[in-house]
């Protein structure tokens, strides 16, 4: 089984995100894997080690990206390929999703596998988008896979009524949840190994595309501006002998805030 | 005149408000506002969409359709914006809608959103807002097609009852069914919940629980006032609730008149899912915790103390 996972360089959620003329600051960004697709990469990882797989990560966009990548290898992957093109700045889902089956369509590939979103956007287009481009079977949001035979997979999507098992055939995309797996610690020896590793880098030239091909010279939305989120700010908060507290925020729900 | 597509969000055979909430807004945008509802024995929830506002019902209503399958689904729903010829086509906030906007988009050609708060139409241009960066920041984002598929965040269009509409129902014909991605079974179904997404009252339960004692005990509390049961990502990883019952960046996005957060810290994954509620109240023992800096109310104690004392001092106002 070929297996393509999709990885985003994204801005790390934990810190301050500050907003300036309609523009996110840059100053004191840092960047990291985006939490979904280190469970897309692991869960490659986990099919190749259970029934054998060659195992191949793209990243687009998003200028360097080596010590991303070398993570994943140090996890497991073996083939990385960076594609990052001026062109892709102002990329939207759709766009991404032409690059990445640009992508798929030089390697024929058996499954992708994608987080189920990117935590700078939290769009979770992308991964089913790209199957639709595809013209593919895919389900997201999925919280458990394993191989049936050469050509199935038994995957399980957290759906709105429970969980779901789909009998999924291949080629597909899955597009994981965090639920998934737990992300493993790379581990020294994975690390040194990695280091040595290539990394394929392309622009949409040597792909064998070009920006008018996947619309990137217009897209299909684009953000004209941030601002800032409207915060909450603390309220009331009580500390003391319990029962005397507790009635009191009681009366306060019932009479100041009315929604008891 | 704008015309907006709602695909009609229907749990069990009824009609969640967050379809109503989306017809509203559809009116109130002075749009023409169609609805589409795809499931099986789903007929007899045409007067509901007429009252809601609808002004033409497209019903997909098949026993192929009782099962969620995003492929067939997506079918129905390209067939309905077509034939309405809709510039917008809303989801309401579910995974079922996360999985059908972007192959609606894609078959439409048109631009995909998801969880936009707000949307305007000016001289034929699309701008919606929305949240993004684990809801850190707000984003305004031009549409360039005429189409615009998006799934619309919980809570964010008001709804106005008994607008009313025009009863002209078109059948679709069903689709094929997606024989490669073939739904096997519905597990941990939490069948006759309150769900959580539609619910005026959610109480979440956390880490602090511990243990399915306390989970219970929590539980009690969400009983009393009929409110959907939720969960941190913790307790749902522990295994002490299904999947659908998460709150947070996720899994569901809650908007409630009054949201409990009990023995939750506050991590900013969850605090995505909750903050666009009406009141919130927290219970930690905690008293550093996140979930204190959002939280309208606050007691600091021990859940297994205060979730008791709770129960007895909320019946006692509301007799």
């Amino acid at each position: 089984m070929k297996i393509l996972t999709t990885v985003k360089k994204v801005v790390d959620v934990e810190l301050t995100i500050h907003v300036k003329d309609g523009a996110i600051v840059e100053d004191g960004l840092q960047y990291v894997i985006n939490a979904w697709d280190e469970n897309a990469v692991e869960t490659a990882v986990r099919l190749k080690e259970k029934n054998g797989a060659e195992t191949t990560l793209v990243s687009v966009g998003g200028g360097d990206n080596t010590d991303m990548i070398r993570k994943c290898y140090a996890m497991g992957i073996e083939n990385g390929i960076h594609i990052d093109d001026p062109a892709l700045e102002k990329a939207d889902a759709a766009i991404y999703a032409r690059v990445l089956q640009k992508v798929y369509e030089k390697g024929n590939y058996d499954l992708v596998i994608t987080g189920k979103q990117a935590q700078d956007t939290d769009a979770g287009q992308t991964g089913i988008i790209l199957a639709e481009y595809l013209g593919l079977p895919c389900v997201s949001n999925v919280i458990g896979v394993e191989v049936v035979d050469d050509q199935h997979l038994k995957v399980s999507r957290a759906g709105d009524a429970g969980t779901e098992i789909v009998e999924l055939t291949l080629p597909a995309v899955i597009t994981v949840d965090v639920s998934i797996n737990e992300p493993r610690l790379p581990q020294m020896r994975g690390i040194m190994m990695a280091k040595k590793k290539p990394i394929n880098k392309m622009d949409l030239a040597a792909l064998g595309t070009s920006p008018d091909e996947i619309g990137a010279a217009a897209p299909k939305s684009e953000v004209i501006e941030f601002m800032a989120s409207k915060t909450r700010k603390a309220g009331q908060k009580f500390e003391g002998d319990a029962a005397e507290i507790t009635a009191k925020v009681v009366q306060l729900l019932a009479d100041e805030a009315k929604v008891l | 005149m704008a015309k907006v597509l709602v695909v009609a969000d229907i749990k069990e055979g009824v009609l969640k408000g967050s379809t109503v909430e989306l017809l509203s807004k559809a009116r109130a945008m002075g749009a023409e506002a169609a609805v589409v509802a795809i499931g099986s024995n789903i007929e007899s929830l045409v007067p509901t969409l007429v009252e809601a506002g609808s002004d033409t019902q497209y019903i997909a209503d098949d026993p192929g359709l009782a099962l969620f399958s995003a492929g067939p689904f997506a079918s129905c729903v390209v067939d309905a914006a077509k034939q309405s010829g809709a510039d917008l086509v809303w989801f309401g906030f579910s995974e079922g809608g996360k999985a059908v906007a972007p192959r609606v988009a894609a078959q439409l050609d048109a631009a995909c959103a998801s969880e936009i708060t707000d949307v305007t139409l000016e001289g034929g241009c699309i701008e919606i807002v929305r949240p993004a960066i684990t809801n850190k920041v707000m984003q305004r984002v031009k549409v360039n097609t005429p189409r615009l598929a998006a799934v619309v965040r919980a809570g964010a269009f008001e709804a106005t009852e008994g607008i009313g509409g025009t009863e002209n129902v078109v059948k679709l014909t069903p689709p094929a069914p997606d024989l490669r991605a073939v739904i096997k079974e519905l597990v941990s179904d939490a069948s006759g919940d309150i769900d959580l997404t539609d619910a005026d009252v959610v109480v979440s339960v956390g880490r602090g629980a511990k243990n399915q004692a306390g989970v219970d005990l929590v539980k009690e509390l969400a009983n009393d006032l009929n409110a959907g049961f939720g969960a941190s990502r913790a307790m749902v990883d522990g295994g002490f609730l299904a999947h659908n019952k998460q709150v947070g960046q996720t899994g569901k996005i809650v908007a409630p008149s009054l949201y409990i957060a009990v023995g939750i810290s506050g991590a900013i994954q969850h605090l995505a899912g909750m903050t666009g509620s009406k009141v919130i109240l927290a219970v930690n023992k905690d008293p550093e915790a996140p979930i204190f800096n959002v939280a309208d109310y606050g007691i600091v104690g021990d859940l297994f103390e205060v979730v008791p004392i709770l129960r007895e001092e909320i019946q006692k106002v509301r007799s």
